[in-house]
């Protein structure tokens, strides 16, 4: 198993490659993102962000090349890694026949954490759910789902969260809620966000990434990028199609 | 010096006893798999009444009785071992416990004893009615004969919810998921299934044969053993592909 280094990149991402049969959905894609940083991916659909995101976050292992999270490699170190990160979706991962308690319970024993119940109440009141900590999921608003959603990504203090399109499907006021619980917790983590709101993730974001077609055609820092010429440069991708 | 935080102390009884929770709380708060699993073993026996009621008073069911027992307990197995990954899958509750820091064997023996479980409890009520109904307990010898018919339905169902689970994982990502799982079930659950009919049958009969019994039930245990570390092995592979 490879030793885990220090390092003051968040991810190390070196000629990573997977394939679905003959299609490429990452071709050789080489990228450091420094710790604290914030990440947003854009690109058409089938570029290849969400296998990226999933092979970051080890459900999906590369075909080749290596991939490093927090110094552990997202193969050899799997378990370990699994620890540092959360992961945020569109689709809520949480049973909707428990409760808002329960489901946050289970995750804590899933992640060994200590005291769970005291650190399930401290994030049930952080999302402003804790009066409905004994209401079945299943009952609850988009809004509100991806509130405990969060809570659950945050239940063992990742050090890098994954947002696979986290503001798909809410309503302005959900954007504004999910905003403020992300500008909340910031500074603490690093995040890797995928976006098709060009204005959000831009707004969000401390570098930005363009796949196309498995491939990297554009990243920068945000400070460095022109969004005019950013909007372009995404437009042309969206021509591209998937490879 | 390293860069990774003191990991907290995992503990995979921890967590293997969170996902059998999990999967009690919310089959007692929804009663999907024991609904639907007991009223088809319902089915089953009323059609294997219609079919039996034209055998007429000199046909001995004791002869036929363990096939029938668990082709009723396979066919209802079927059912309950889809729906226990559809659970998981519908909201991308596996990818959840796949991003927690489990060992994959973990997550299979979770899911493994609350399949058996579940199918246990419909078992419990479905034997004895199947005895009741088809008079197939008409030799037995007081409560003895029913300690073994348990042992041969604990011993089977450990099997089916092994190999089970594990098929279930194979074919929840398939189209056509539940054609998939029988598929797959049938062919490799043959030699257990041989080995529980024939015990079953071996003790219902009007001479018990407990040699017959005994060897065939070390042939169903033998098979748990194997099946279970095969299970075990593959789990993670499974879930990665």
């Amino acid at each position: 198993m490879a030793e885990p280094y220090q390092t003051d990149n968040a991810l190390e991402v070196r000629d990573l490659s997977r394939t679905f049969g003959a299609r490429k959905a990452l071709d050789k894609v080489s990228f450091d993102l420094p710790k604290g940083a914030f990440l947003s991916i854009f690109g058409p659909n089938g570029a290849g962000k969400t296998t990226l995101l999933k092979v970051l976050s080890t459900l999906t292992p590369p075909s080749k090349g290596s991939a490093r999270v927090m110094g552990l490699d997202v193969v050899e170190d799997a378990v370990k890694l699994r620890e540092r990160i959360g992961f945020i979706s569109h689709n809520p991962l949480l049973y909707p026949d428990l409760t808002a308690e329960e489901n946050l319970e289970f995750f804590a024993d899933l992640y060994c954490i200590d005291d769970p119940k005291a650190r399930v109440k401290e994030l049930l009141t952080a999302v402003e759910l804790d009066h409905r900590r004994l209401d079945a999921v299943r009952t609850f608003s988009r809004g509100m789902i991806q509130r405990l959603s969060i809570a659950r990504s945050l239940l063992h203090k990742p050090d890098v969260i994954f947002l696979d399109e986290p503001y798909s499907g809410l309503d302005p006021h959900a954007m504004d809620i999910l905003d403020s619980l992300v500008a909340a917790v910031r500074a603490e983590h690093t995040f890797v966000m995928i976006s098709h709101d060009l204005q959000k993730g831009l707004e969000l974001c401390s570098h930005a990434l363009i796949l196309a077609k498995g491939k990297i055609v554009l990243l920068d820092e945000r400070e460095a990028i022109d969004p005019d010429a950013f909007a372009a440069t995404y437009r042309a991708t969206v021509g591209l199609g998937v490879s | 010096m390293t860069d990774v935080k003191q990991a907290a102390r995992i503990s995979g009884m921890r967590q293997f006893k969170a996902i059998l929770k999990k999967d009690i709380v919310m089959e007692l708060r929804t009663k999907e798999m024991l609904t639907s699993m007991g009223l088809y073993a319902l089915l089953v026996l009323l059609i294997y009444y219609i079919a039996l009621s034209q055998a007429g008073r000199g046909f001995d069911v004791t002869n036929i009785a363990g096939g029938l027992l668990w082709l009723a307990i396979v066919f209802t197995s079927l059912l309950g071992l889809n729906r226990s990954l559809v659970h998981e899958k519908d909201q991308g509750c596996l990818d959840a416990l796949l991003l927690a820091p489990v060992d994959r064997p973990v997550i299979f023996f979770g899911k493994a004893i609350g399949n058996l479980l579940f199918l246990l409890i419909v078992e419990v009520f479905v034997t004895p009615l199947f005895m009741i109904i088809f008079n197939a307990g008409k030799y037995a010898h007081g409560i003895s004969t029913w300690g073994f018919v348990g042992l041969v339905l604990v011993v089977g169902s450990i099997g089916i919810a092994g190999v089970g689970t594990l098929l279930a994982t194979m074919s929840v990502n398939t189209t056509g998921k539940d054609f998939v799982l029988a598929v797959l079930f049938i062919p490799i659950m043959f030699p257990l299934l041989l080995a529980v009919v024939a015990a079953t049958w071996a003790i219902l009969i009007a001479n018990p044969d407990m040699a017959v019994y005994w060897k065939m039930i070390a042939v169903a245990g033998g098979y748990d053993v194997i099946m279970l570390l095969a299970a075990y092995a593959l789990y993670e592979f499974v879930l990665g592909a």
